[in-house]
């Protein structure tokens, strides 16, 4: 045979990306880029309001502004049978232009056309609308009360969404009666916001035929083009998604926003491609928010640290519309992984949601379903109960972890874990961090009067999502997909279900299908994001691509290896059963020599198959038999100014465990862009309303983004406990890190003011709170 | 108005609104669609270009009538020859990019820093890149890649 | 955003010259700063154009006035509704008009401001000034206005 092809090992290879090229290069091709002939600009006219009654829209004089083509409002899209649209989760609907009233600040009024950017702007400043202030709800806690009733165009009059609960609340509560200690704690998880650089938007264009191609910032174009085929009635064959390049998605390209079904409707009444970008303001006032969780957090333990009970009841602020993007039979998602990486006997969470007059959304920011807010609660609580018990916050974990052997382990609150070893990924952050030394200098700091704080955290993720018989959205179940076509030369082309925003899958997904088949990886172009050629998939967010989307392409790249096989035989002249996989070529059983590789196969499939299917092509379509857990443990190391307040994170280390590793370099990647969110969640953001309603935190200026100077130096490590049914060992890692640091952070600036008797600290933990809180002990401190 | 930039070395005449922005006369007159907008507020750093060889400044925040008669590079400018600069390499060397929409941003920031301070330390590249937000990287990588950047165009004083 | 203001000016008119003054639109209408255009609808209702820069946020705005006479003829309530760059801006103000002797009348007055959108947000920090500017400046304008046609 010919000289040897084979590419061995692409697996774990710190492969530079494939991507690369064309976005340093100024070549890469965002929403934004494109441009059609004749093609319109749209921009949106916005409610000052949070809530008030529309007494009218006067568009005459948006009509004069010269290059302004039409105005179109919430009257004209109801009289299409397009006012309003479904949520993620399809159990609410939002309006898509306003009807009646308004009842978020900067909601959707009305949507310009025009010729330019400048002129679609020009037109939306001069469409007069009358508004008539309504009484504002802007907590959850108000609108409890149903004083104001904000949705009366539901079934139910109240503003009550949902009851959620898991567990067994009688028996919980004895258990937390009875315990030796107790701790309770209310902890809010602020309202923020994931705020890509690249802003969501879209183009809409009908070709000749009437066909729909739509170019829009979406992480799950399949879904978008059975969304926008339900809500505007086009079949679903007449609609083409295609969602480039995008400029990082974090959760809040997920949704589907009024901005995206106003320019379809535009594209179409004026029959000319129509281009809407939103500005900064726009996204992040009111696209999906994330978080908004009032949580009382509740844990029992026996006076030695063990813990008997966990308790968790939730208060969680969705805004004007239930837009939370959470799948239809878990409103709170995947909440209940609450009990964390502990063996707790029993437990009970429960959240009740909220309508208020603010933006909609709860959607996952980099995060899996509100598992940030569940990890956050627990490893926040564990630290406060190793206050209470005068213990090691790390003793008292190692005490409370589920071991090794009890994997797969079933969680108390319905989970099965599938592998970890928790004890192991502990120990090694604690060696690399050097945690004795760093105990003993906080010690001498400590009697000198400063203030040095270490802030573990022990998260479990639940991610992957995930198996059909529990997750759908809109009623699609959470499957994904893969396609694979190895060409004659030995080159192939790839396809998913999933979406890259920045992830690396025209790399890492190269580097599956090049290790399963010994082939080049250089040579697998990796497509996603087109509905026309991609498999329908669920897209990319909840860390679900390497569990879901991953484990396709491992499994259509094994079918691809057993049809190569029958034309290895029949290349080498045996019977099938006599041609074995090994070392990245096929060979004859017991005879290394005699082999082929599969570059060689790949040209017989097309030239010499002898009586086999011709061509060398397989599909996939996996549904996962459980999530995947990933885990880590995190350490934080801070020093705080008395005076100031300020907090300087000095080390933090990120020990994670995401199973087998594809690309090492890209996890590392992943690893280092999680912790800055979680580093921005946990000192810098929040979305603020005043008690009026008012977004305060409408821009860059206001909603703060680490800068390189602020942002840590981030050491990494990590242990590897493959996930035992998906067919390569990985787990997923993208959400970890902002999982798991929030309450790292948070713990060790609380850490750093226990001497002073601090216990809790709201995030963001400013700078100005820090100060607030050391002022306050210090004067309590001074009466006593 | 009419205008005149030469852009990447190639003179642009286009008459344009008075209040065109340097971002948009870039990615709509010149079909340069590298440079990137990503804030209202001047904050984000995607859009910035050089002008006049060695001055950061961002796109949004000028009219292209302010860059009149002046010389602007984007990074659809920076490889010579089909060979990629040195900061392009770099940033790809070392994963100092993943969804990749502020990079034409940081490289171009970079290029001036690199044009001042040919041997910036890790304190001095933070600093320099603190108008430039990354919401993927960390930054950490980033730091390296114009190291290392720093590093090739000193041992190599004939590359641009 | 809640903003509230008070003050006091002496104008050189008598009460009946200051009382039938600011009955009239179009005269009250350009004592607004920064005014730009004004159209009168009727006795007490008219709409205003005016500059309004508050931090990056500038253009011109649109009010509508509605003016409050007191049958006693002693106190003026104005109720003003407006916005620019998706943003609106609620003011009420009130004057009690004054005798105050020697030729001269007092105008004692305070109002109030709630500002929503952008105005609020960006330039939160600076409005609190601009609409403190907007509220007294029509005021002295008015005393100006007075008192320059009686001297």
């Amino acid at each position: 045979m010919s000289t040897d092809t084979t590419i061995k090992g692409s697996l774990g290879v710190p492969m530079k990306r494939k991507e690369d090229p064309r976005f340093i290069q100024g070549k890469g091709n965002y929403v934004d880029d494109l441009s059609f002939p004749g093609m319109l600009y749209m921009a949106l006219v916005r409610s000052p309001y949070p809530h008030a009654e529309i007494a009218g829209i006067d568009i005459s004089e948006a009509m004069k502004v010269p290059g302004v083509v039409a105005v179109i409002t919430g009257k004209d899209l109801e009289a299409a049978g397009l006012g309003w649209l479904p949520t993620f989760h399809g159990l609410d609907k939002q309006m898509v232009l306003a009807i009646g009233k308004v009842l978020f600040q900067y909601q959707e009024v009305a949507a310009v056309f025009a010729e330019s950017r400048g002129a679609a702007a020009d037109g939306a400043e001069a469409v007069q609308v009358d508004y008539n202030p309504l009484p504002v709800v802007a907590d959850p806690f108000t609108s409890k009360k149903d004083e104001v009733l904000l949705r009366p165009d539901r079934e139910a009059k109240t503003n009550h969404i949902y009851h959620w609960e898991v567990g067994d609340r009688d028996r919980t509560d004895q258990a937390l009666q009875a315990s030796e200690k107790r701790i309770r704690q209310r902890m809010w998880f602020p309202r923020c916001h994931p705020a890509p650089l690249e802003p969501c938007g879209c183009v809409a264009q009908f070709d000749k035929m009437g066909r729909l191609h739509f170019h829009v910032t979406s992480q799950a174009p399949h879904v978008y083009r059975t969304a926008v085929s339900l809500v505007t009635g086009i079949p679903e064959d007449k609609i083409h998604v295609i969602s480039p390049d995008i400029g990082g998605g974090f959760g809040n390209k997920v949704p589907v926003y009024p901005g995206y079904v106003c320019a379809i409707v535009g594209a179409l009444k004026i029959g000319r491609p129509v281009k809407w970008i939103e500005s900064r303001t726009e996204n992040l006032t009111s696209t999906g928010f994330a978080r908004d969780y009032h949580m009382d957090v509740e844990i029992g333990a026996k006076a030695d640290g063990t813990v008997t009970a966990l308790k968790v009841s939730t208060t969680a602020d969705h805004g004007a519309f239930d837009a939370a993007a959470d799948p239809s039979k878990y409103p709170a998602g995947m909440f209940g992984i609450v009990t964390g990486s502990y063996t707790f006997p029993t437990a009970h969470a429960e959240v009740d949601a909220f309508f208020t007059n603010k933006a909609p959304g709860g959607i996952a920011y980099r995060c899996s379903f509100r598992v940030t807010e569940a990890s956050f609660a627990i490893e926040r609580g564990m630290d406060i109960l190793a206050d209470e018990l005068g213990m090691d916050p790390v003793e008292l974990r190692r005490k409370n972890f589920v071991k090794k052997e009890q994997f797969p382990f079933p969680s108390v609150l319905g989970f099965t874990y599938d592998s970890g070893d928790y004890h192991k990924t502990l120990e090694v952050a604690l060696e690399k961090i050097g945690y004795q030394a760093l105990l003993k200098e906080q010690a001498e700091k400590r009697a000198k009067g400063e203030l040095m704080g270490i802030g573990i955290s022990t998260f479990t993720e639940v991610v992957g999502a995930g198996p059909s018989k529990h997750f759908d959205i809109l009623g699609i179940k959470m499957f994904d997909s893969a396609e694979i076509r190895i060409h004659p030369t030995g080159s192939g082309i790839v396809r998913t279900g999933a979406k890259s925003q920045g992830q690396g899958h025209e790399t890492t997904w190269a580097q599956i299908v090049a290790e399963e088949l010994g082939l080049d990886p250089q040579n697998i172009l990796v497509e996603e994001g087109d509905t026309d050629t991609a498999p329908y998939g669920l897209g990319t967010y909840a860390s679900r691509s390497t569990p879901t989307a991953g484990a396709a392409l491992a499994m259509a790249a094994r079918r691809v290896r057993e049809r190569a096989r029958k034309i290895a035989a029949h290349l080498l002249e045996v019977g099938e059963g006599d041609v074995e996989w090994k070392d990245y070529k096929f060979q004859v059983k017991g005879v290394p020599a005699k082999s082929v590789t599969m570059k060689e196969v790949a040209f017989a499939a097309y030239t010499n198959m002898g009586q086999n299917e011709p061509g060398l092509e397989a599909t996939q379509y996996y549904d996962p038999p459980n999530m995947t857990f990933p885990h880590g443990a995190y350490i934080a190391v801070v020093d705080v100014d008395r005076d100031t307040g300020e907090v300087k994170v000095r080390r933090f280390l990120a020990v994670d465990d995401c199973g087998t590793i594809i690309n090492p370099m890209i996890v590392e990647g992943q690893v280092h862009g999680g912790l800055t969110e979680g580093f921005a969640i946990a000192f810098m953001q929040e979305i603020q309303y005043d008690k009026d309603g008012n977004n305060l935190n409408t821009n860059f200026t206001d909603y703060l983004v680490p800068t390189s100077l602020e942002t840590p130096h981030w050491e990494t490590a990590h242990t590897v406990t493959p996930s035992p049914h998906h067919p390569i060992g990985a787990k997923g890692v993208g959400e970890s890190p902002n999982v798991g640091s929030p309450a790292a952070f948070v713990n060790a600036v609380v850490d750093a003011l226990s001497p002073l008797g601090v216990r809790h600290i709201e995030m963001p933990v400013t700078r100005d709170k820090v100060w607030r809180a050391i002022r306050d002990a210090e004067a309590k401190k001074g009466q006593s | 108005m009419k205008v005149s930039i030469k852009v990447n070395g190639v003179q642009y005449e286009k008459d344009v609104e008075p209040r065109t922005l340097l971002a948009y006369f870039l990615r709509e007159d010149c079909g340069l669609t590298g440079t990137h907008v990503g804030c209202d507020t001047s904050s984000c750093g995607c859009c910035v270009v050089v002008m006049d060889g060695d001055r950061a400044v961002k796109a949004c925040t000028m009219f292209a009538a302010q860059a009149d008669g002046h010389e602007i590079l984007t990074v659809e400018g920076l490889a010579q020859g089909g060979a990629l600069h040195p900061l392009q390499q770099a940033f790809w060397d070392q994963h100092g990019l993943q969804c990749g929409y502020c990079t034409p941003g940081m490289l171009m920031t970079s290029y001036a820093l690199l044009k001042h301070k040919p041997n910036p330390s890790d304190g001095e590249i933070r600093e320099e890149l603190a108008g430039n937000l990354c919401r993927c990287t960390g930054y950490n990588n980033i730091v390296k890649a114009v190291r290392q950047a720093a590093e090739t165009l000193q041992a190599a004083p004939a590359t641009k | 955003m809640n903003l509230q203001y008070s003050g006091e000016e002496t104008i050189t008119a008598d009460k009946a010259t200051v009382w039938k003054f600011i009955n009239d639109p179009e005269q009250v209408g350009r004592c607004l700063p920064d005014v730009v255009d004004v159209t009168v609808h009727d006795p007490t209702h008219f709409d205003a154009v005016a500059k309004v820069g508050v931090g990056p946020v500038r253009g011109n705005f649109k009010f509508k006035f509605e003016l409050q006479p007191s049958a006693a003829g002693d106190r003026m309530d104005m109720k003003i509704t407006g916005g620019g760059f998706g943003s609106a801006i609620d003011l009420t103000a009130g004057a009690d008009v004054i005798e105050a002797g020697q030729g001269t009348t007092k105008l004692n007055w305070s109002g109030q401001a709630v500002a929503r959108g952008p105005v609020a947000a960006v330039g939160g920090r600076v409005l609190d000034a601009q609409a403190q500017k907007l509220i007294s400046q029509t005021f002295a304008n008015v005393r100006e206005r007075l008192s320059a046609a009686s001297g």
